[in-house]
């Protein structure tokens, strides 16, 4: 990192404003990073909010059939605590999938009716079905997976990337996150500590992308403000500021000169990230007829594409209302329609522009559920709590080993049997992929070097090519 | 690092605090130190009894003898296999000159020291300084003998417009008027500086500058974060901390109302409020959320916070295990833990306003009124007594003339929303009348009676419910299962909503009166079942009854929640209210009114439904009823705020790993060990805890809190980590200077405004802030204050001196939190349902500490300049400076209004000529002269602008539409346009939100 000293010294030296390091979210990153080569230079997370069913999408458990509306016994559940929503349930009947299973490609991994496009790429992919996770209700889980904590105030992954490695870009910000909501539905809220820098500084926060009024806030200029207004304005800021600069010396000047000088060019580059009239017809019908509709999955998941082109280092989307307690066998497939084509179509597309390869994409939710139903089991309806223990998320592309699947759960799909892979597990993977020691990237605060991963976190050696 | 050089430039002998501990407490004690659970090897570095004694044939330090000292031997060891600390470590390495260091002081002798901070302060005596004309006072000896010593030299005094500027902008959050500038500049009197400093001390404005910092440490919000985040109202406490500041309230009474205001004798209610201060924490109402779980967290917030804000400690580094870098083992972490266990609350709370314990909280003006109201029905319930024996006798002649007139009967009328009667139907489990889906809408804060007769065949029932079809169905009804009579009130079966049931079963095959009564305080404590007039046992199954029902179902008699009825119902009556006993009693009367007359002997119940009756009849209690209408009306309009309050004692016990549910070893309340002594005469709770932070003996509490004062005014603190005293902590920058100001500050009576006073009346303060390229290399920090402060305004500032400057800013302490212009959409995208919704008028314009904080979704452009986010306790403050600050103040709305106001005012009071406006604006914002240089740019940019405007009219107008305040119609628009867009220059300035 240039430090203001350097900084100083070649401002001193006449060189005037130089590419300075901190501008949006550091394009320097850390002296010393990356630790080693990186096989990811840049992750597209598409985390699922609320909780996917791994029954009824990947873990595919043909004994439940016989186990139906049997008690889960007590041996299986072994004292694992219950939320606050099934803890007063009197019984707990195994519920199957109600929806059908096949094998799909060389790698014959087994998918779900529900993601046909999935199911076509699964050759690509990397499963992690033994996925588990230490809360059980969704505000922790979720800071848990992003934060590596399940109390606020931690720096969230793409947080300590941008931290770490800085950007690709001077253009656009390291971090950026976009939200889908599930349509009809209204499902968990967010939160803005998801993509928050923590103790870190605050220029490491993840930029949300949105999809109504500016994409990055405050980008517009005002109504009858002309771009010509625009530059003339800063060519002058510029001056009034050098003025000062020269004056004080002081190189925090020559940053904020810098910090509009970039302000400019982000109400050029965002604006051309976010238009999409140049991409061809087969991209979108790749991506589905969702992806013209701005703040759709589809969307994100198009635009992310573009933001990786860009050199974006953490690109952060959320898709919401996966939290099915009742009702799943009609809420799920909506979530997988929404979901199920553009993700496949990511990975496609990466592929199909050489970009799969150092490209890491992740995709799941912060908990899986539970195989026993929540409230009314009738013959075409039923629903499933919170589960910790187990669930699936699939990762693809840079520095993973596609077409395997980690881990195992027993035959109700509720313990992992085999292989268990820890949120922070996860997360040093990540990490890894992006060239990253988990235990070395720390930062001091409060006396203490803290971590994404805390005091924990292994490799999961299998999942890396 | 580079502090740290500096420190070695001074450095003479080797000291154990400021040069030893770092290096052993960063590289050593995650291993070797206090925490027990984790050391390595046995050996012990942090104690000198331990490091000194013999392990294992070996000495770890040997004094005056490096190289027998086991500690050198293996940090210098070129065998990978013995050399420490281990590259397993992590994070940084072990530097050549730390291990020279090291090896210099076991040199030396190896001598220990208790950590400095726990070490009780004593005013040290100001050293002399070779220039002693700059002195003014012992802040100056301090930093300037250091200067003498690092061979620098104070910088001048700043401009007199640059010190008013940021003598305001310090004191009061505001910038000086253009009159207050020049008042000053044009005062020659010797007194003029300290005639400002006492002017901006004593303005109302000041609490409003001070009550910011302290609201982010305290994690004062509008909402409760976490997952549902839902609404709070703890604008009392906020306001309660603005009048402390506004009194000069000392900070030792500050720190005792706050912690223990419920605890003192006889507390005042704003004593009780101030306790609002440990109920700021966040909260969940999250479906599914363990109870326990979160209440644990909340307790630990509080020990958290307490320890971040007085004791500057991360005692809760020692939640889970002994502390790894102070002598903090986990027992200690427990025991203070203790002191805030018993409040009676829960984890799961209500999610649309405060959650138990809280209090009616009145302004004064309000507490008149609520007085004046009381006075009223007081008066009006004493004539009411008074009138009785006429009354009495008045009823007994009404009773006299029922006997002689035809059969007349009653029942109670207010409130009777349903009055169904059926006369011989049969319910056969299938058919159920439905009465629709407008009428019986309760909810869960509303009070209701349903009342009905039944005769049931012995079977599962619905007798009255609005209830959706399904068991434990959304909504609300009273059934029978088992024959028991049982009353649900659901929003979500399965965990939020109510169920109660009757200890005993109803018998079959006759008919029975039953009721339930609901007085809409969201407790089965406030429900009551009755059978047959009296009110039965009750068992409560469920009491968790804290969320709207969206109402569904049709209210429907004989059928709800996927239950039908067998057997007959009759005389169906709800009321929108919660009957009384005597109510409830007189309902399945058989006997009328004249029958009751006509008794020479009644029962309680029938004289009770006579009373009833002839009051209902004749009113005469109109008026008292009347004055107690008025009353609870405006009582329930009084804002509330949640408090501390002692609940019954709750055990609490060392928990295993930080968990909820593995609870070791039984503590009691207690402070540190190593900290201050606890007096004996000290009550063992929150009160004791907070007279032992405020004594005097106290080591830690005047330095922090005078350490963030000065952080306040110069940006870092005396110690940079003013979270973090501790073993990990930065060593101060001048320590006898944090250790006068720390004794000055108890021994003049914790006074706040006195300790700032003493700060801003030094020379150091006084200082240009112009570094040399010398300063510029060998401080950058500007950790020795050879140089004035020169620091970006803090996230409130910014737009606080957008408001002022402009005139647009409303001046008014205190009050319900505002909504101040936020782009749309913001909460809707990611939490759903409302959006933000900006308020008009006044609310657009009040001062940031005003505005409604969402913790989940924090105001953005107030995050943007660094805020804290409120969810955590926050003391350090943080400066970035980003493109995001910039697209900000250009284009958000909130500062494109203020720049044409400002423009307005450029136009209407800064003279006839373009350049004597601008110089106004210039003037309004950085409380100078622009230079000729910057004079001319200002100009040639205006006249830009003023073209582009002549000649697009249209674009004028629009960009003078930012913001709702309106436009000043007689001025020219492309004129204004132009001054707007001069004005949001200035605005943009890097000077314009840097204190100079």
């Amino acid at each position: 990192m240039i430090t203001r000293r350097l900084f100083f010294s070649r401002t001193a030296t006449g060189l005037g404003i130089p590419a300075i390091a901190t501008l949006l979210n550091g394009k320097g990153g850390l002296a010393g990073l990356p630790h080693f080569a990186p096989k990811a230079k840049r992750i597209i997370y598409l985390f699922q909010s609320g909780g996917p069913s791994q029954m009824e999408l990947f873990d595919y458990k043909p004994k439940l059939v016989e186990y139906q509306n049997t008690d889960l016994p007590e041996s299986v559940r072994g004292g694992q605590r219950l939320t606050g929503m099934s803890a007063t349930q009197s019984s707990f009947p195994v519920v199957p999938s109600k929806f059908q299973f096949a094998r799909h490609g060389q790698s014959a991994a087994w998918v779900s009716e529900l993601l046909p496009h999935t199911a076509k790429i699964a050759d690509r992919l990397t499963f992690v079905k033994s996925m588990h996770t230490e809360a059980i209700n969704h505000d922790p889980a979720v800071t848990f997976f992003m934060t590596g904590f399940q109390i606020a105030g931690r720096p969230s992954m793409g947080s300590w990337l941008a931290y770490g490695l800085g950007a690709e870009t001077e253009d656009l910000p390291a971090f950026v996150v976009m939200i889908s909501p599930g349509q009809g539905g209204t499902g968990q809220p967010l939160y803005d500590r998801l993509w928050g820098s923590g103790f870190l500084p605050s220029r490491y926060q993840g930029v949300k992308f949105r999809s109504i009024g500016d994409p990055v806030l405050y980008l517009s200029n005002p109504n009858g403000f002309s771009p010509a207004n625009r530059r003339q304005y800063l060519d002058s800021l510029k001056a009034m500021n050098q003025l000062k600069a020269d004056e004080l010396g002081d190189p925090e000047i020559g940053t904020r000169i810098a910090q509009y000088e970039m302000a400019f060019r982000m109400q050029t580059s965002v604006p051309e990230l976010t238009d999409l009239a140049r991409e061809s017809p087969a991209t979108f019908e790749l991506y589905g007829p969702d992806s013209k509709k701005p703040g759709t999955f589809a969307y994100n998941c198009l635009l992310a594409r573009r933001l990786a082109e860009r050199g974006v280092r953490f690109i952060q989307l959320f898709h919401r209302d996966w939290d099915h307690h009742g009702k799943l066998p009609e809420g799920l497939p909506k979530r997988c329609k929404e979901t199920d084509q553009p993700a496949a179509a990511l990975i496609q597309d990466l592929k199909q522009r050489g970009m799969l390869d150092d490209t890491l994409v992740i995709w799941g939710g912060e908990f899986g559920r539970t195989v026993y139903c929540q409230g009314r089991l009738t013959a075409d309806d039923y629903g499933r709590d919170h589960h910790p223990r187990c669930f699936t998320v699939w990762m693809a592309g840079g520095g993973v080993k596609p077409g395997v699947s980690i881990g195992e759960t027993d035959d109700y799909g509720y313990n992992v049997v085999r292989d268990p892979v820890h949120v922070h597990d996860l997360q040093a993977t990540i990490l890894h992929l992006a060239g990253i020691d988990h235990t070395r990237l720390t930062y001091k605060y409060m006396g203490r070097y803290f971590r994404l991963t805390d005091v924990h976190g292994k490799l999961v050696k299998d999942a890396i090519a | 690092m580079l502090a740290q050089a500096l420190v070695l430039m001074a450095a003479a002998a080797v000291e154990y605090n400021r040069d030893i501990r770092p290096i052993l407490s960063d590289k050593c004690f995650a291993c070797h130190g206090p925490d027990s659970g984790n050391r390595q090897a046995g050996l012990r570095l942090d104690l000198e009894s331990t490091a000194k004694a013999e392990l294992r044939r070996k000495f770890p330090v040997v004094a005056g003898d490096p190289d027998r000292s086991e500690v050198i031997r293996r940090i210098e060891s070129d065998n990978k296999a013995l050399r420490m600390p281990p590259a397993y470590a992590g994070h940084e390495k072990l530097t050549a000159a730390d291990g020279a260091m090291l090896r210099r002081w076991i040199e030396e002798g190896a001598r220990w020291q208790k950590h400095w901070s726990l070490i009780e302060p004593r005013r040290p005596q100001p050293p002399a300084v070779k220039d002693a004309s700059r002195v003014r006072n012992p802040v100056d000896a301090f930093l300037f003998a250091r200067l003498d010593r690092e061979g620098l030299k104070p910088s001048p005094e700043a401009s007199r417009a640059t010190l008013i500027r940021r003598l305001s902008l310090d004191l009061t959050g505001l910038p000086p008027t253009p009159a207050e500038v020049d008042e000053f500049v044009q005062d020659r009197a010797d007194d003029a500086y300290e005639k400002v400093v006492d002017r901006l001390l004593a303005s109302p404005r000041y609490a409003e500058r001070m009550a910011i910092r302290w609201l982010e440490a305290a994690r004062y919000a509008d909402t409760n974060g976490y997952q549902t985040d839902g609404v709070r109202d703890m604008w009392r406490w906020r306001d309660w901390v603005i009048e402390a500041f506004d009194r000069n309230m000392p900070f030792d009474r500050f720190t005792m109302e706050q912690l223990a205001g419920d605890l003192l004798p006889k507390p005042a209610l704003s004593q009780k409020i101030a306790t609002g201060f440990h109920r700021n924490h966040r909260t969940t109402a999250e479906g599914g959320i363990i109870d326990e779980e979160f209440r644990v967290e909340y307790v630990a917030d509080r020990v958290e916070t307490t320890a971040a804000v007085w004791l500057g400690l991360t005692l809760n580094c020692a939640r889970c295990h002994d502390h790894k870098y102070d002598p903090l083992p986990q027992k200690d972490f427990y025991r203070f833990f203790s002191f805030f266990n018993n409040v009676p609350e829960k984890g799961f709370v209500y999610n649309f306003g405060n959650e138990p314990p809280f209090v009616k909280a009145p302004t004064a003006e309000q507490q008149k009124k609520w007085d004046d109201l009381d006075a009223r029905y007081q008066a009006a319930r004493n004539e009411w007594s008074a009138s009785a024996p006429a009354r009495q006798l008045q009823q007994r002649e009404w009773e006299r003339s029922l006997t002689a007139k035809p059969d007349q009967d009653w029942a109670p009328r207010e409130g009777l929303i349903v009055d169904r009667k059926l006369e011989d139907v049969r319910f056969d489990g299938k058919r159920a009348i439905d009465l629709g889906t407008d009428v019986a809408k309760f909810n869960h804060r509303d009070p209701l009676t349903l009342a009905v007769w039944v005769k049931h065949d012995g079977k599962n029932g619905a007798i009255l419910t609005r209830a959706e079809d399904y068991w434990e169905g959304s909504g609300y009804g009273l059934y029978l299962v088992d024959g028991k009579l049982r009353f649900h009130f659901t929003m979500r079966w399965t965990d939020l909503g109510m169920r109660v049931e009757t200890a005993q079963p109803l018998a079959p095959g006759q008919w029975h009166h039953v009721a339930v009564t609901y007085d809409g305080g969201m407790k089965a404590a406030g429900t009551h079942l009755y059978i047959d007039g009296r009110e039965a046992a009750m068992k409560v199954l469920f009491d968790q009854h804290l969320w709207p029902v969206d109402h569904k179902a049709p209210l429907r008699i004989g059928a709800g929640s996927g239950l039908g009825f067998e057997g007959e119902i009759d005389n169906v009556r709800i009321y929108k209210r919660a009957l009384t006993p005597d109510e409830i009693a007189a309902l399945p009367l058989k006997q009328s009114l004249t029958g009751i007359a006509n008794l020479a002997e009644r029962t309680q119940a029938q004289q009770a439904k006579l009373d009833l009756a002839f009051v209902d009849t004749f009113a005469p209690d109109a008026a008292m009823r009347k004055a107690k209408a008025g009353l609870d009306a405006y009582v329930a309009t009084l804002p509330t705020v949640m408090v501390m309050q002692e609940g019954p004692v709750r055990d609490a016990f060392i928990l295993k790993r930080g968990a909820y549910d593995a609870p070791g070893e039984k503590v009691t309340a207690g402070t540190p060990g190593e900290l201050s002594p606890f007096k004996p005469e000290w009550p063992v709770n929150r009160l004791g805890l907070a007279k032992w932070l405020v004594d005097r003996t106290h080591p830690l509490t005047a330095r922090v809190t005078v350490n963030r004062y000065w952080q306040m005014l110069f940006g870092t603190g005396i110690v940079k980590t003013v979270e973090d005293f501790g073993s990990q902590g930065e060593w101060p920058m001048h320590p006898e200077l944090l250790d006068w100001l720390a004794v000055e500050f108890m021994e003049n009576g914790w006074n706040v405004k006195g300790i700032l006073k003493t700060m801003v009346m030094s020379s150091a303060y006084r200082q240009a802030s112009k570094p040399t390229a010398e300063l510029m290399q060998r401080d950058p920090e500007n950790r020795l204050l050879a140089r004035g402060p020169r620091l970006r305004l803090s996230h409130e500032m910014v737009r606080d001196q957008a408001l002022a400057a402009s005139g647009l800013l409303v001046e008014r302490q205190g009050g319900p939190s505002v909504k101040p212009y936020q782009p749309p959409g913001l909460w809707n995208e990611l939490a759903g349902g409302k959006d933000y919704q900006a308020d008009k008028g006044e609310g657009l314009y009040r001062r940031t500490l005003y505005t409604y904080w969402r913790r989940t979704i924090a105001p953005p452009s107030m995050v943007n300049f660094d805020s804290p986010t409120r969810e955590t306790c926050f003391v350090r403050e943080g400066r970035t400076n980003t493109p995001l600050q910039a697209l900000n103040l250009m284009n958000d709305v909130t500062y494109l209004e203020a720049a044409r106001k400002m423009a307005e005012r450029m136009l209407r009071e800064g003279g006839d000529s373009q350049a004597a406006r601008l110089r106004y604006g210039f003037r309004l914002l950085l409380a100078r002269e622009p230079s000729a240089g910057e004079a001319s740019i200002l100009a040639r940019t205006t006249d830009e602008f003023r073209q582009t405007y002549a000649a697009d009219r249209a674009a004028a107008v629009k960009y003078l539409a930012q913001g709702d305040a309106p436009r000043d119609e007689t001025l020219d628009a492309a004129e204004l346009a132009a001054y707007a867009g001069a004005a949001s220059l200035i605005l943009n300035l890097d000077e314009a939100i840097t204190k100079e």
